[in-house]
């Protein structure tokens, strides 16, 4: 069984737990509960036929409060970078973060998540900002915690990006038995 | 224990203060190896179970994030400054029933290298605690931020519609050219159509400004009186208001004011104006075509009057003026003194019918004390009552003959004497006769000096019957009802269509005198604003006009017929009712005595 550490990251508030309890239990709440440092949860799926259990490392949202702590990407084999459609301020986050994990692990695979679907009406992010960070290269979905809609989807694009991806030495995939 | 030595802490106490934190101490023994520093805390126990009876335990993913800080404890341990390493909050909620959350500590001490695990409670609920409220009120003020963010985009969008739309209005009221006004409810102007501002000739400092409508429409005090009554009425009872006013550069407007309630607000008023200066001034040219001072009558025999009466104004002969009685033989006469350059001088009427030879002498030439029994004083005549006017002698046909003498050496020698007087006097007096009489025929009977005659017919004016002259009655009628509406105070505003056919109809003998007390007598009757046929005295209404003489219709049925459609003048309705028979009867005897039916 291959095993994979995957971090969730992104701006405060735009769902990674939700976006990780709905992939892991498929609960969720309306209820904001912020997290300090990290909590980390299992999922095993399979992905073109072939059996990946993911290590979701839930990390604090970034703010003026909390800095990423580098040391915690230590041996992260992709991240999903989550987006708040409602808030424009978590793309400007979301590029720096993303600039920093860059620096920090290379080029890991990765999904920009643009949570909060079932209000995109209501969206601050517009499809000429989707349309730039497509441009850059980016792999951009869209989901919501809330309605689970693209959620299995993420987390199978990420899988489906690690399996691809040869695994360098400093990454942190084990494999049982090894 | 040396007596300078810091006390050492007790294992007992070290124990506790360990158990109260919530700390378990650990030490490196290789790799990721640790030995526990004395008992195990159960939390530890729960997540390395084989930490109760092991010396020694390996951490490994069980906790990952302990886990990963082992290589930052690695660094630490090995750094020469002896730093202290942080692994952060982790919570674990797998382990536990409910999570729990820890935090790691690595320093080295001495040849110790020791990893301390905390297990945190209510400190990282507080912690949590300030991070959530000032997240949350973090995101509440990006709510905010949005709605006023929206509200401004809406409103930003509302104010480009409304500006479009009052932009739009603008362009189609000046496209229609209507002189609008706004006005709030406080009486302030609050928009003026360019239409506006240039019938008004606003000045341009004014047209920004909310003036009062009062100010913008300076009219006289019964026009404005008329125009707040007009603000306070309700729609149902709103007229337009007739209102005059001045431009600043001094041009006379007549406008009539329409007002309506703005649908958008119940205060506010949207106003009309109505330029009617040019139809004013229109209506005013056709009435002094339809009047001639107190004349009424735009028929083309009053209009030769007019023009007669404007020539004869011009000269001082003497006019004889002739007519039928009731035709407004007096009215021509003032007119004439009203339009001649004697204007400012009296205008004396005397009626000469009836009177002895001694008394019209007596007033018309005047009489010295004792002239006569009963002359008690002296007494100037008309003559020289009418002295640089007019002296109009009405009746003049009615005049005894030796008043005629007398009048025929006054108008010649332009002077009079009084009786029982020797010495003239000098006048000047512009004679103005009138008559019903044919007077070229009572010359022929010997019954009016010839010399007289000509004398006073220097100049004629035919006055023409009313029959002659139908198409004025409408006028006249209108006219009539006015004065009859001012001294009765009834508010009888026109005929109905019955009561002008029968007016119409009517022979009229003692024309417009006729007519005019006709009006007056139906007034009277009159209970609505209408005038009925009802009202009209029986002999009028009951449509058995009083036909001039005519000759006697012929005997033998063609002719009747002939003679009946002649008096009818070729009406086919009025010619069988004449004949007394139906259309329908008519018609066919028409066709059965070969005379043409159209």
């Amino acid at each position: 069984m291959i095993e994979k550490k995957i971090c969730m990251l992104g701006a405060f508030a735009v769902g990674k737990t939700s976006l990780v309890r709905r992939f892991v239990t498929s609960g969720f709440s309306e209820q904001y509960q912020t997290t300090i440092g990290v909590t980390v949860d299992k999922k095993s799926l399979s992905v073109d036929d072939r059996d990946l259990t993911l290590v979701l490392w839930d990390l604090y949202g970034e703010d003026e409060f909390q800095k990423l702590r580098r040391s915690y990407l230590r041996g992260t084999a992709g991240y999903l970078l989550v987006l708040d459609g409602l808030r424009r301020a978590t793309l400007d986050i979301a590029l720096r973060i993303q600039e920093s994990v860059t620096d920090e692990l290379g080029p890991v695979p990765f999904v920009a998540l643009v949570n909060k679907h079932d209000r995109r009406v209501e969206w601050e992010l517009t499809d000429q900002d989707l349309a730039e960070l497509t441009q850059r290269g980016w792999p951009v979905l869209m989901s919501s915690a809330k309605t689970g809609q693209g959620v299995e989807d993420a987390f199978a694009t990420l899988s489906r990006a690690l399996i691809q991806t040869p695994p360098p030495s400093s990454r942190g995939d084990k494999h049982d038995g090894a | 224990m040396a007596p300078n030595s810091p006390p050492s802490v007790p294992d007992a106490l070290y124990r506790t203060l360990l158990t109260r934190f919530h700390v378990a101490v650990l030490e490196h023994v290789a790799e990721t190896r640790f030995r526990l520093l004395g008992e195990p805390p159960p939390w530890l126990v729960q997540l390395y179970p084989e930490a109760e009876h092991q010396a020694n335990f390996s951490i490994d993913t069980r906790t990952p994030v302990l886990h990963n800080f082992l290589h930052d404890a690695a660094v630490a341990w090995e750094a020469q400054d002896n730093p202290l390493a942080r692994s952060g909050f982790w919570t674990d909620h797998v382990l536990f029933n409910e999570p729990r959350h820890f935090d790691a500590l690595a320093l080295r001490e001495g040849s110790h290298r020791l990893l301390l695990v905390q297990h945190h409670m209510e400190s990282y609920d507080e912690q949590a605690a300030l991070l959530q409220e000032a997240r949350e009120r973090a995101l509440r003020q990006h709510e905010q931020d949005r709605g006023h963010r929206r509200t401004h985009q809406v409103l930003t969008t509302q104010l480009a519609d409304s500006e479009r739309s009052r932009d739009d209005l603008a362009a189609i009221l000046q496209r229609l050219g209507l002189a609008t006004l706004l006005i709030d409810g406080e009486g302030h102007v609050r928009f003026l159509s360019d239409s506006a501002i240039r019938l008004l000739e606003v000045p341009p400092s004014s047209a920004s400004r909310a003036m009062h409508w009062e100010a913008l429409l300076p009219s006289s005090k019964p026009d404005r009186l008329a125009l707040q009554t007009l603000f306070r009425q309700p729609v149902s009872q709103r007229e337009r208001a007739q209102c005059h006013i001045e431009t600043p550069t001094g041009r006379r407007l007549r406008l009539e004011i329409e007002l309506h309630d703005d649908p958008r607000d119940s205060l506010q008023r949207i106003v009309f104006l109505h330029d009617m200066t040019d139809v004013y001034h229109l209506r005013r040219l056709l009435e002094l075509k339809a009047h001639f001072h107190d004349l009424i009558g735009k028929s083309r025999g009053m209009r030769q009057v007019y023009e007669q009466i404007q020539d004869l104004a011009r000269v001082d002969s003497t006019v004889l003026i002739e007519g039928e009685t009731g035709t407004g033989k007096e009215l021509v006469a003032r007119a004439l003194h009203q339009a001649s350059a004697r204007r400012t001088g009296p205008f004396i009427a005397a009626n000469c019918a009836g009177l002895t030879d001694s008394l019209l002498g007596s007033q018309l030439f005047g009489h010295k004390r004792g002239a006569f029994t009963g002359a008690i004083d002296d007494q100037p005549g008309l003559f020289e009552a009418a002295q640089d006017g007019v002296l109009f002698l009405d009746e003049i046909g009615d005049i005894p003959h030796t008043v005629q003498t007398h009048l025929l050496r006054v108008l010649q020698e332009k002077e009079v004497t009084r009786l029982g007087e020797t010495k003239p006097r000098k006048i000047n007096v512009r004679v103005v006769t009138a008559t019903h009489h044919n007077l070229s025929q009572d010359v022929a009977k010997g019954m009016f000096r010839a010399d007289l005659f000509y004398r006073i017919r220097v100049a004629r004016l035919q006055l023409p019957p009313l029959r002659e002259r139908k198409e004025d009655i409408p006028l006249l009628v209108t006219s009539f009802l006015t004065e009859g509406r001012a001294s009765t105070g009834k508010t009888i505003h026109r005929p109905s269509p019955a009561a002008m056919a029968a007016l119409m109809e009517y022979h009229w003998p003692g024309n417009v005198r006729e007519l005019k007390s006709t009006i007056e007598c139906a007034m009277i009757h009159c209970k609505g604003e209408t005038l009925d046929a009802s009202d009209l005295p029986s002999d009028i209404h009951q449509s058995n006009p009083i036909l001039p003489p005519t000759p006697p219709p012929p005997t033998d049925e063609r002719s009747r017929f002939v003679f009946a459609l002649g008096q009818a003048r070729g009406n086919r309705t009025k010619a069988a009712r004449l004949l007394g028979m139906s259309r329908a009867t008519f018609y066919r005897r028409l066709t059965e005595l070969d005379l043409p039916p159209r």
